[in-house]
């Protein structure tokens, strides 16, 4: 009986670390969106206010407030395209690389994986930096273009979109490349040679038989890079430049910069709810098809 | 007949160090039932691959119909193979399944009167819009069967077809192969290591080990007339004796016996095959032991089959198997473990075995 109710807790945990991290956060954000903002510490009011009686002291001001300007809306939008890229490139890069390990000896196979999680050993901010030293006007790969010859003065390889996609990329390819490793890993490799046998060329087979068998592989490891990217902001305040603004950067300067907290939490309370309820939706959808296409 | 339909020509294969195949030949005739015989390891199923292309020979050739077709893809080959998986396709139903290979060339109407016409000759119309996953083992067979069949192949590949299922529905399914088979007029190569299933599907079987093919003949002829040791023991229950030349007649040791056969040995010491059906058994009461090809032992093991019985006779230092039909259906015509009993058996019914 006793283990029994630990078992029942032990299984729970989770969500117990779910609530305490995840939704406690998420009100109190809430809150501070819905409050009125003032000079103070900290820069808004409570919404509860009792000093001349009971009063409940709330606005929507500060939602109308970043909806109507564009400045905001323009930096999620960018966010979400910066995302949609890098999770393209991402799958582009990941999926001949995760086939390929899944398809190979045992040997090769747990060298590669070992390869694929070899970047998590060193930090992710160093690893970030040293792109910056690759990258920049006096950096290896300029040097090296200069004496190649292949250009005559030094390219503007940093602090542009590109080098935040790139850094993305690179950033995120393992968490692309895993969870399609673990489905392409149980494969039934004879069902390729099935459509060869069939008569389907190596494209049509790709397109028939392996992209529609490897679906929730493909949906796992593309929201766990598009989920994080749009929030991003390390790597665009790192490796990006003045030319596009995204979401991560706008909400840190309207906290930090602003310091204008109900403001900043309506942005990331909306922005959560933007992100998160299509995919919860799609979520639903997804489960219900793949349960009746059995896959 | 034209024995040259499907002819496999020195085909070797290693993978690294391992030899699989070593200078294979064979010729198949349109419209055979062929069976490839061997344990695991013994290359069967690697000769399969390579004629269905997925695995390409290091040496030889394989021609289908007069054309060369060694270095071409599986998807250019004009043959289709059989998993022993099946591997059908999970996302997709059986109506999709059959119509696979066939949705590039077709018309949809086209496709739907294959689909169906092919449906009906494996009696599986029923099925159509169920899942792979809703099929039973026999169900999926039939559905993988008919992806095959349906593309009208010169030839088609079996692998293993009747190990995925329980052996009830296994006789059943062979007996429909079989008439499948000579209904469709298609030739068919199938692997398998079981002889039961070789024996009853083929019309020329090849007996493989360690990647040789070591006999290659109908399976009465392979049954009856083995070459050599491996394939005596291989098919069915085999005594082996071993005989020497001694005055008019051949002698063994092991039995203390003479044999009588009506034919000329070339080497002095040589094995002999007897089946263990071929031996007569008899009570010791009604006759008294001959000179030559029969022997009186005591029966060690006996188990009742249903249509035979099977006994372990011992004699002298070695023990042989007889089976004895069960003719009557009185339990007292079965011989009692420790009887003594007389064998006997035919002249004809000695096989020499060369190597």
């Amino acid at each position: 009986m006793k283990n029994k109710l630990f078992e029942k807790y032990f299984v729970l945990s989770p969500y117990f670390w779910l609530v305490l991290f995840f939704f406690i956060p998420l009100a109190i954000i809430f809150k501070i969106s819905i409050s009125v903002s003032e000079w103070g510490m900290p820069p808004y009011q409570d919404i509860f206010l009792f000093d001349n009686g009971f009063k409940i002291n709330t606005t929507f001001e500060n939602y109308v407030y970043i909806f109507s300007d564009y400045y905001y809306i323009g930096s999620f939008v960018n966010s979400l395209i910066l995302a949609l890229i890098s999770t393209f490139f991402c799958l582009l890069i990941g999926f001949p690389l995760a086939f390929y390990i899944a398809t190979s000896n045992i040997k090769l196979r747990n060298i590669l994986l070992v390869l694929v999680v070899i970047p998590f050993w060193s930090s992710f901010l160093l690893r970030v930096y040293a792109w910056k030293i690759i990258l920049q006007n006096n950096g290896i790969l300029n040097v090296i273009l200069l004496n190649l010859g292949i250009t005559s003065e030094p390219l503007q390889l940093l602090y542009n979109q590109y080098a935040v996609i790139m850094g993305i990329v690179y950033t995120y390819l393992p968490l692309m490349i895993l969870p399609l490793y673990g489905y392409l890993n149980k494969f039934d490799l004879n069902l390729i040679e099935a459509s060869k046998d069939l008569g389907l060329n190596r494209i049509k087979t790709f397109f028939k038989v392996i992209l529609p068998l490897s679906v929730p592989g493909i949906v796992a490891g593309s929201l766990l890079v598009f989920i994080p990217v749009v929030g991003e902001f390390i790597i665009p305040e790192m490796l990006g430049g003045s030319d596009r603004l995204y979401y991560g950067k706008i909400l840190w300067e309207e906290f930090f910069v602003n310091r204008n907290w109900p403001g900043a939490s309506a942005l990331a309370f909306s922005g959560i709810i933007i992100l998160v309820l299509p995919i919860v939706i799609f979520q639903i959808l997804y489960s219900r098809w793949s349960q009746k296409n059995e896959i | 007949m034209d024995n040259n339909f499907l002819v496999v020509e020195n085909i070797s294969k290693s993978f690294g160090d391992n030899k699989v195949l070593e200078n294979i030949n064979l010729n198949i005739s349109k419209s055979e039932f062929f069976g490839l015989l061997g344990s695991s390891g013994s290359g069967k199923t690697t000769l399969l691959r390579i004629l269905g292309g997925f695995e390409k020979p290091d040496t030889g050739r394989v021609i289908l119909d007069g054309t060369d077709i060694t270095n071409l893809e599986p998807f250019d080959r004009p043959l289709n193979y059989m998993f022993q998986s099946y591997a059908l396709f999970p996302h997709l139903n059986v109506f999709n399944n059959l119509a696979f290979g066939i949705k590039e060339n077709f018309t949809q109407k086209e496709i739907e009167i294959n689909v169906r016409d092919i449906a009906e000759l494996l009696s599986i119309e029923h099925l159509l819009k169920r899942r792979i996953k809703q099929l039973s083992g026999g169900e999926q067979q039939r559905v993988a069967l008919g992806r095959c069949l349906i593309k009208k192949p010169k030839l088609l590949l079996l692998d293993e077809p009747l190990a995925a299922l329980d052996k009830k529905l296994r006789s059943k399914t062979q007996l429909e192969l079989t008439t499948l088979q000579k209904k469709l007029k298609i030739t068919f190569v199938f692997v398998t290591h079981d002889q039961e299933e070789a024996m009853s599907l083929s019309d020329r079987m090849a007996i493989m080990k360690n990647g040789l093919i070591l006999e290659c003949s109908s399976p009465e002829e392979i049954y009856e007339n083995p070459k050599s040791l491996y394939t005596a023991n291989f098919i069915g229950i085999a005594n082996i004796i071993e005989i020497y030349k001694k005055g008019e007649n051949f002698y063994s040791d092991d039995l203390g016996i003479n044999f009588k056969l009506n034919k000329e040995l070339k080497n002095i010491k040589t094995n002999i095959l007897l089946r263990p059906e071929k031996i007569k058994i008899q009570s010791i009461n009604n006759l008294k032991t001959s000179s030559f090809n029969s022997f009186s032992g005591e029966i060690l093991e006996k188990s009742y089959l249903g249509s035979f019985t099977r006994y372990e006779i011992k004699i002298k230092n070695m023990i042989i198997s007889v089976l004895d039909q069960n003719f009557y259906s009185n339990s007292n015509y079965n011989f009692p473990k420790g009887e003594k009993v007389i064998c006997s058996w035919e002249s004809e019914s000695i096989k020499v075995l060369e190597d």
